[in-house]
């Protein structure tokens, strides 16, 4: 089994007033395990305790009870954060400095020398493609700009654990996408990432394993597949099928006694269309899209792919 | 000028006492901080926890402080700079250039003490602007970080609680450095540029001295000086006298006649006087021409180098006593004594020897300067002024000779020469360096000759003025002293903003400022060295209107009054350990009134400031350690 690199036991936070009134019981008795390598997904409704979770990992606040340790430390150990990278829920970052600026002297936070420094820089800027943008104070920048900037501070010092709070809010579909498949790169390169999101779907698709928070308390904890496995269902995915041959399909379904929930062409995700729409004008930029053509292929086969569903 | 005993004290001195005091108050300091942290450990957890939450506080503090990354630091150093200057902390600069221009115009070159005037402005504009900026942006800045939440994305990088307070300490002192520094050098030349004056000679005077010069003298008595007048500029002018060269003649006469050309100097006026430089020429036709120059004025700024004595006095019978006498006006920097009898005021020098002034250098004799107040129990004669008489003594015989008996002047600085040959009463010739000093050590006596008026003296209104420093230093060593209450400032600011919000901090860091400003004081209230008693007795004598030294009637109102100062006091006393006090630094007074600023000065200033700054930097580095960042 993979080395555990972020453990807590029995971790509790309560939030207190300044005269020590106990306002908030933001998180209870949590006990969770992080393995190397995985992608964990910290799930939940708005206010369950995700991001104090986070912030009790990386020390910015302290537990009420139980302990929290990372890569082997206490949280509250400064030195555990060479090896940390921490994109916060919204980005925090100074508004006065500008890409460079900003990467530069979070590099100095770790002590690069100036070489390595400018290198990280460059290569980071390029990755979230902020390179027309770069030295823009961020003041200017667009939210999922910010964003950008924010995940690349996050990774100036090629962090071996990633602690994400909500990476995909304020970003295009496109964004989102990259950030997916960031992830799931950073996870092929042997990081280990922590995320917290209440974008199911974003979960769904890249992370191994979850918990569910709701209200501080931990509700359900396992690997995702296990989790969504539908298991009296079955699914058939099939192309060039004929109706007539559906219909065949179907019969023989109903003669081993199962039953036939739906047939039909499954419809892309609205995701999947915006992504494909973008990634073609980048490919032929200039192009614009004409009204009759659009009808053509409203009334046509759509962008819908060939494939038929049964289940 | 009152000056103070923080400006008499070397530094070898002070070193016996202030550090420690100093070290006590952090020692305390320190110790309170523990005892309340392992409190509130106990109250939330218990003692096992409480003990071992301190022991662990303590050696990641020390850990913290001692693995201080300089480069980390100095990244949040960086940052605050930019902060700052994206911030446009050049706006003060533009404030203070618009101050002195409105300063240009009010201030009057052709007031008494006009290098004076001009320096304590220029000086204390600065200091105000530095100090406020200061005060705003080391309170602002963190807690600005800490709402908006940047620092979370800090403090999650391996950079360390202290490395962040130290880095901002650091940036504020750089921004506020550079700041100093461009205004101190728009200050100088404005100072200097301001005092710039140049004269003519009146042209009456330039054509009765060619007429003078002409004229032949030959007499039983001296020719007078020939005497020029320069014109009036900046609301004074300078008497000019060329004094003639005096030849035996025939009969007993002398014939006198003035230097064709010469270069001397103007009479002083305004404290400053200026070169001249002269020459007659008989023309063609015979008569004699005059072409001249007034030079650059000179002297206006200077800075003494004074060497001070210690004071002791003679009562009115001749015996031996602490202090003068007081006359109610000033209670405690001047005492005086009484004229026409035995009283007098004894300085001791050390050091008065002929290898520290040596007759090349100090051709006159020992230079000595006074400023002597005269307090008049009858009117006399005021033109005349008050006689007083000058002595030096010897300390281990108890020997003294007369040195000069001169009128005294009041507000203004005398300076007379002893010189190194003196007569004594029996007419015999004393040397001040073999005779009269005791290895290195010189008595020097003042009396006041008049019955019936006194003469009030402190400890440094007499002294020996063995040289004169350069005045761009003493200049630049007033903006250092700016430069050294700026730092303290920095530090409360920051040391504040770690666990406050941005305004209190302010608040807290103003209130620090101007308690420092007043520590003195504070101070003196917790001593119980004013009149009226402590605090509640004042407040209950002034609702009352009762006078300040008459005996308040005794009962129990009294008595609690009484008890309730002691605690106060108490309280004020540790409150005034710990202000800065921000006057010792602040040596704008001594610049404006041409005094040097010692090396000792600013070794001891330095070293107390560093007493508050270290404490100052381990607090906040505690309070930000120690708080969460939700
Ligand atoms: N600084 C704070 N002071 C008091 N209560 C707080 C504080 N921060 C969070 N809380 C409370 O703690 C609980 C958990 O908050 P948390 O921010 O962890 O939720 P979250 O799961 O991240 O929600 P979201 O999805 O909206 O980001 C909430 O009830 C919230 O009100
Ligand atoms: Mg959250």
């Amino acid at each position: 089994m993979a080395e555990i690199v972020i453990e807590t036991r029995n971790l509790t936070k309560v939030y207190r007033d300044f005269w020590g009134r106990q306002k908030v019981r933001a998180l209870n008795a949590l006990d969770l395990d992080v393995r190397r390598g995985e992608i964990f997904g910290l799930l939940g409704p708005n206010g369950s305790g995700k991001t104090t979770t986070i912030k009790l990992l990386l020390g910015l606040l302290f537990p009420t009870s139980g302990q929290a340790m990372v890569l082997g430390r206490d949280a509250t150990d400064v030195s555990k954060n060479q090896r940390i990278g921490y994109l916060p829920e919204e980005s925090y970052l100074y508004r006065f400095l500008n890409a460079e600026e900003t990467l530069d002297f979070y590099g100095r936070l770790f002590n690069m020398p100036r070489q390595l420094r400018r290198q990280r820089t460059y290569d980071l800027i390029e990755q979230v493609k902020l390179g027309w943008a770069k030295r823009r104070q961020l003041k200017e920048y667009s939210k999922g700009m910010t964003r950008r900037i924010g995940l690349a501070q996050a990774l100036i010092n090629d962090p071996e654990l990633l602690l994400l709070d909500e990476p995909t809010t304020g970003l295009d579909p496109i964004g989102i996408r990259e950030m997916k498949d960031l992830i799931l790169d950073l996870r092929k390169q042997g990081k280990t990432i922590l995320m917290c999101s209440h974008r199911l779907d974003d979960v769904q698709d890249v992370c191994d394993r979850i918990a569910i928070l709701h209200q501080g308390e931990l509700k359900e904890l396992g690997r995702v597949d296990a989790l969504l496995k539908v298991r009296d269902v079955t699914e058939i995915h099939a192309t060039r099928l004929s109706t007539q041959a559906c219909e065949e399909v179907k019969q023989v379904i109903e003669r081993h006694g199962g039953q036939v929930l739906s047939i039909g062409n499954p419809t892309a995700t609205l995701e999947e269309l915006f992504v494909k729409i973008i990634r073609e004008s980048e490919a032929h930029p200039g192009r614009r899209i004409r009204a009759d053509q659009h009808e053509a292929d409203e009334s046509g086969n759509g962008h819908a792919g060939d494939a038929q569903r049964t289940a | 000028m009152e000056i103070t005993d923080w400006y008499l004290k070397s530094f070898d001195e002070w070193l016996r006492v202030g550090p420690i005091n100093g070290l006590i108050t952090i020692v305390g300091l320190f110790a309170a901080v523990l005892v309340l942290g392992g409190l509130f450990a106990l109250l939330r957890a218990g003692p096992k926890a409480a003990v071992i939450s301190v022991v662990w506080g303590l050696r990641e503090a020390l850990l913290d402080v001692a693995r201080l990354s300089p480069r980390r630091a100095w990244a949040v150093g960086l940052l605050t700079i930019k902060e700052s200057i994206r911030r446009k902390v050049v706006i003060v600069f533009a404030v203070f250039i618009l101050l002195l221009l409105f300063g240009a115009w009010y201030l009057d070159p052709a007031s008494v003490d006009p290098a004076k005037l001009y320096l304590d402005t220029v000086l204390t504009a600065t200091c105000y602007l530095v100090l406020l900026m200061v005060l705003f942006l080391s309170t602002l800045s963190l807690p600005a970080d800490i709402r908006s939440r940047t620092l979370h994305t800090v403090v999650t990088k391996p950079v360390r609680k202290s490395e962040i307070v130290l880095g901002r300490i650091a940036g504020f002192t750089i921004v506020g450095t550079v700041l100093l520094c461009l205004m101190g050098a728009v200050s100088y030349v404005f100072v200097l540029r301001g005092l710039m004056h140049h004269h003519q000679i009146e042209p009456a005077d330039l054509e009765l001295a060619e007429k003078t010069w002409s004229e032949p003298w030959e007499a039983a008595t001296p020719r007078p000086p020939l005497r020029l007048r320069t014109t009036r500029v900046h609301g004074h002018r300078h008497f000019i006298y060329i004094e003639p060269v005096a030849k035996p003649a025939a009969e007993g006469k002398v014939r006198s006649e003035y230097p064709a050309e010469g270069s001397i100097s103007t009479e002083m006026e305004a404290g400053h006087w200026h070169s001249f430089e002269y020459r007659f020429q008989r023309g063609p036709d015979g008569r004699a021409r005059l072409t001249c120059t007034v030079g650059r004025e000179e002297g206006v700024f200077q800075a003494r180098a004074p060497v001070f004595g210690t004071l002791r006095f003679k009562d009115r019978a001749g015996k031996d006593a602490d202090r003068g006498i007081s006359v109610g006006e000033e209670w405690t920097y001047r005492s005086y004594i009484h004229g026409g009898t035995a009283a007098a005021a004894i300085w001791t020098f050390e050091g008065i020897t002929e290898d520290n002034y040596p007759e090349e250098r100090y051709p006159q004799g020992l230079p000595v300067e006074m400023t002597i107040s005269v307090f008049r129990s009858h009117k006399g004669d005021i033109e005349k002024g008050v006689l007083g008489s000058l002595s030096v003594g010897n300390p281990r015989t108890g020997e003294t000779v007369l040195v000069s008996m001169f009128p005294a002047k009041e507000f203004a600085v005398d300076t007379q020469f002893i010189p190194r040959k003196l007569r004594d009463k029996q007419g015999r010739m004393r040397d001040l360096f073999t005779d009269l000093a005791d290895q290195g050590r010189l008595e020097i006596w003042l009396r006041c000759e008049d019955p019936n008026q006194y003469f009030g003296v402190a400890q440094a209104d007499l002294y020996i003025r063995a040289h004169d420093a350069p005045f761009w230093l003493n200049f630049a060593k007033g903006y250092l002293g700016i430069w050294l209450q700026m730092l303290v400032i920095a530090a409360f600011g920051v040391m504040f903003s770690t666990f406050l919000s941005g305004p209190i901090a302010m608040l807290a860091t103003a209130a620090t400022l101007v308690g420092g400003m007043y520590a003195e004081e504070i101070g003196r209230v917790a001593r119980h060295e004013l009149y009226g008693g402590g605090p509640v007795e004042a407040f209950i004598r002034m609702v009352r209107q009762q006078n300040v030294t008459s005996e308040m009637e005794p009962g129990l109102r009294t008595t609690l009054a009484q008890m309730t100062d002691t605690a106060l006091e108490f309280f004020l006393r540790i409150v005034a350990a710990m202000l800065p006090d921000l006057g010792k630094y602040h040596f704008a007074d001594y610049v404006a009134h041409g005094l040097n600023v010692s090396g000792d000065m600013l070794a001891k200033c330095s070293l107390s400031v560093l007493g508050f700054l270290v404490p100052l930097f381990v607090l906040g580095y505690l309070f930000l350690k120690n708080r969460e960042l939700p």
